[in-house]
């Protein structure tokens, strides 16, 4: 089980080995899939690279202004925390949050989510429907719900 | 966002007289997903656009049971700064010019 505890105004998230194996995992798919050359009409691709304008000359500008970072950000966000797991192979992990980090850990959380989540295709119904054994989407919900567990916890440790 | 209890909203006039388009402001415009939770939406109003916490509880609730709501406006640029800070988020944001 995760555990996540506030101290001296930093959070700390604690993850068993079976939990650092998983989210390796999932930093890895998501390093391929922000690598990879995916169409931008892919479901997922368009949910973390939202269109910003209707218009599409106008839609493509603003990529061109815009793509590059936000595409930095969210692979430094990844290679980032695959580091602070990487520092104890095989072992727990604790992972240390101050006012500079909790942000880009937080919209990691939302994008290995929003990606999941996706590539589902979930709605509201899915997301509040209890897990059923026999759905072969029930491993990825429960994971989504996982991760929701430990962003809705280090937020809560944040006062929301 | 996940289901809880609302409270009624009330949404701000738009000014309809400008007809010179370079002179309408931008507005920015976040929608609802199955996914994102609601705490993590609410705080993503108070870091971007440093609003109190009731305002930014009041924009995510609008967001959850309206569907959308307008986050942030003015200028084209900040408009799409806006835009692009609320994407790094994960947050599904567009941009329009107001009517």
């Amino acid at each position: 089980m995760p555990s996540v505890t506030r101290a001296d105004g930093e959070i700390e998230l604690t993850l068993d080995q079976e939990e650092v194996h998983i989210l390796t995992g999932l930093l890895d798919e998501m390093e391929m899939l922000l690598t990879a050359d995916i169409p931008r009409t892919d479901a997922v691709r368009s949910r973390l690279f939202p269109q910003a304008y209707q218009d599409p000359d106008e839609q493509e500008a603003y990529e061109e202004l815009t793509s590059a970072s936000l595409m930095t950000a969210k692979l430094n966000a990844v290679r980032d925390l695959r580091r602070r797991l990487e520092i104890t192979p095989g072992e727990p992990a604790a992972i240390t949050l101050g006012d500079e980090d909790s942000g880009p850990f937080l919209a990691l959380l939302t994008d290995l989510r929003l990606a999941i989540g996706t590539r589902l295709g979930i709605d509201a119904e899915m997301m509040s429907a209890e897990p059923d054994p026999s759905d072969p989407n029930t491993p990825a919900l429960v994971i989504l719900d996982w991760l929701g567990w430990i962003q809705g916890s280090i937020l809560e440790e944040m006062g929301y | 966002m996940s289901e809880i209890s609302t409270s009624p909203i009330r949404t701000e006039d738009v000014d309809t007289n400008d007809v010179t388009a370079p002179d309408r402001p931008w507005i920015v415009v976040v929608w609802d997903d199955p996914i994102n939770l609601m705490t993590y939406v609410t705080y993503v109003f108070q870091k971007l656009f440093g609003y109190a916490l009731p305002k930014a509880r009041h924009l995510m609730l609008q967001v959850h049971n309206e569907g959308k709501a307008v986050v942030s406006s003015g200028a084209r640029e900040k408009a799409e700064l806006d835009c692009q800070r609320l994407h790094a988020h994960g947050l599904w944001a567009t941009m329009s010019q107001s009517d």
